[in-house]
């Protein structure tokens, strides 16, 4: 367990003080120094084709990419958590209904259904995130509603009922705080799901758009410069891989200790 | 059986036809059309695009007729390959995008399952441990980092292997690609197969098969491996959807002729029906492949036959 945290903590401060400790931006272009090796002068780990440093870009990319996922993830918090709740505490007619439609949706091409929305709406750094959180949310909503079920049946949301506690009191006030440890778990376990999804998409130049940069970007553009700077790909990878490996470590950790 | 696939169609068809009317009405909610260029063109020229392409109907009267030629396995023309119909391309893309995935999940399933067997086979031992980091590390890596990886060891720096292109299809211009776009699936079946082994193996009628004396070899492949694969069937559904997904950038990364290639093409270019077509297509396929997956699931676990 701490090895992920460590890894995880180091990422993300540097991610969000990095930038202000180095000399270049992530868009400045130093003309003298294009494609440098790493451990140049001036450019500790190098720069690419166009002379950008890459430090600073891996840093700003890394920082884009969390946030979109931070985002993204809590928007499929907000939808799932909704959608479970309302499921779990109608039950019968209500709850198959609105369980169909989850079920509908996993059988669906998500990735698809956010390019398309890509597509049409343009490509804004907004939409990236909203998309997929609203294609994102499905495992929230069961799981929530699992535990919604569960919960209908303790003598405590009983008793309140008996009390005439008015539903939307009993579900906020009584249920929800019961289930925020699954609910966290599992946030943690979407936030790779999404990093993922935004690399994908601005991998293939479908999510956040130049200037501003993220992993995905960085891996793109070192993709394409893989022959002559193979270490502008090598970074952005190595710092994508180990992200997801933490949080995937550390969500299903917290998973195996809530749901047990 | 035929009562299962009944069922599932009877959810899979309205599925499908949601898909289709909500991508539909969602594309032309959309602010901006595919005649919108650099130039505006003279109003005149416009209309008339449009009324060849038939923009200026009522919607639902669109959405009717999009479904109608569908059923006909027309999906209408291009509007930036300009003397192709999407048809076409896809008739051109498809038997590219699905060689490279059928031979992903061969090659998937063959690692995967090999790698379970040999870690369920010592549970806890070293093997076991260090196969299972690696499996885990595999699902962790996305193909878009891998493909890129295997081509700069491989390619690159080694020079063994053809670094991009389709060829004729012939196998040096696969391997890269396919085994790029097979990793992430190897990993986590291997995981599904070596947890559901591990669980079959400490079951009475495998305990009952060693004290007659079976080889391990024959207890693990006539007695233990059919119920353990039942986790793994359940995977199948996501799986083809994951690859699927992952031979849009395995294509992009390697330069191959696939469907996935002219649906990014269409994303960025703003190719409504190329880009409607494939989902439609994508969405069909995934329906499909669950179904199988179900089927594979019953031939399986006799129980759930129901």
């Amino acid at each position: 367990m701490r090895a992920p945290f460590a890894i995880l903590a180091l990422i993300l401060l540097a991610a969000l003080i990095g930038p202000w400790l180095i000399d270049w931006r992530y868009d400045a272009i130093d003309w003298d120094a294009v494609r440098a090796a790493p451990l140049s002068p001036g450019h500790m780990l190098g720069t690419d084709s166009v002379g950008r440093d890459l430090l600073a870009r891996t840093l700003i990319g890394t920082r884009v990419t969390l946030g979109v996922a931070l985002a993204a993830a809590l928007v499929s918090l907000v939808i799932g958590v909704g959608w479970g709740a309302i499921a779990g505490w109608k039950g019968g007619r209500t709850d198959e209904a609105m369980m169909r439609i989850v079920d509908a949706l996993y059988a669906l091409p998500f990735m698809f259904v956010v390019i398309l929305l890509m597509v049409l709406f343009g490509r804004s750094i907004l939409l990236v995130f909203l998309g997929i959180g609203a294609v994102e949310w499905l495992t929230m909503a069961r799981v929530v509603r699992g535990q919604m079920l569960a919960l209908r049946e303790r003598p405590f949301v009983i008793a309140a009922e008996a009390a005439g506690t008015p539903p939307v009191a009993i579900v906020l006030r009584h249920m929800l705080p019961n289930i925020a440890g699954v609910a966290i778990a599992y946030l943690l376990l979407t936030i790779p799901q999404v990093v993922m999804i935004e690399s994908f998409l601005s991998f293939l130049g479908l999510g956040v758009q130049e200037p501003m940069t993220s992993l995905g970007i960085l891996l793109k553009d070192g993709v394409d410069d893989m022959d002559l700077a193979p270490h502008a790909m090598l970074l952005p990878a190595i710092v994508l891989v180990a992200l997801l490996l933490c949080l995937t470590r550390i969500g299903e950790r917290l998973r195996d200790r809530f749901v047990g | 059986m035929l009562e299962l696939i009944r069922r599932r169609l009877l959810t899979a068809l309205p599925t499908l036809a949601a898909v289709i009317i909500l991508s539909f009405l969602l594309m032309r909610l959309a602010p901006g059309g595919p005649f919108d260029g650099e130039r505006p063109l003279d109003p005149q020229t416009r209309e008339a695009l449009m009324t060849a392409y038939g923009l200026n109907e009522p919607l639902h009267v669109q959405v009717g007729t999009y479904i109608w030629r569908l059923l006909h396995g027309d999906f209408g023309p291009s509007l930036v390959y300009r003397d192709f119909t999407v048809t076409d391309l896809i008739a051109r893309g498809l038997p590219v995008s699905l060689t490279l995935g059928a031979l992903a999940l061969i090659l998937a399933l063959l690692l995967g399952l090999l790698a379970g067997m040999v870690a369920a086979a010592r549970p806890g031992s070293r093997t076991d441990r260090s196969l299972m980091l690696f499996a885990t590390l595999l699902t962790a890596l996305p193909s878009f980092v891998v493909g890129p990886l295997l081509v700069l060891l491989l390619g690159l720096w080694a020079g063994w292997l053809p670094v991009s292109g389709w060829g004729d299809g012939d196998v040096p211009h696969l391997v890269l690609p396919v085994v790029a776009l097979a990793l992430p699936t190897a990993g986590a079946i291997a995981k599904l197969a070596r947890a559901g082994l591990a669980q079959v193996l400490a079951q009475d009628h495998v305990r009952m098969a060693r004290a007659r004396g079976l080889g391990w070899r024959r207890i693990v492949l006539v007695h233990a491996l059919r119920p353990a694969l039942v986790p793994v069937a359940s995977y199948l559904g996501p799986a083809s959807a994951g690859l699927l997904t992952g031979a849009v950038v395995i294509e992009t990364v390697f330069a191959l002729p696939g469907l996935g290639r002219y649906f990014v093409q269409g994303a960025l270019n703003r190719d409504y029906p190329l880009v409607m077509g494939v989902v439609t297509l994508y969405a069909g396929l995934i329906i499909l492949f669950n179904l199988l997956a179900d089927l594979a699931y019953g031939w399986l676990d006799p129980r759930t036959r129901g």
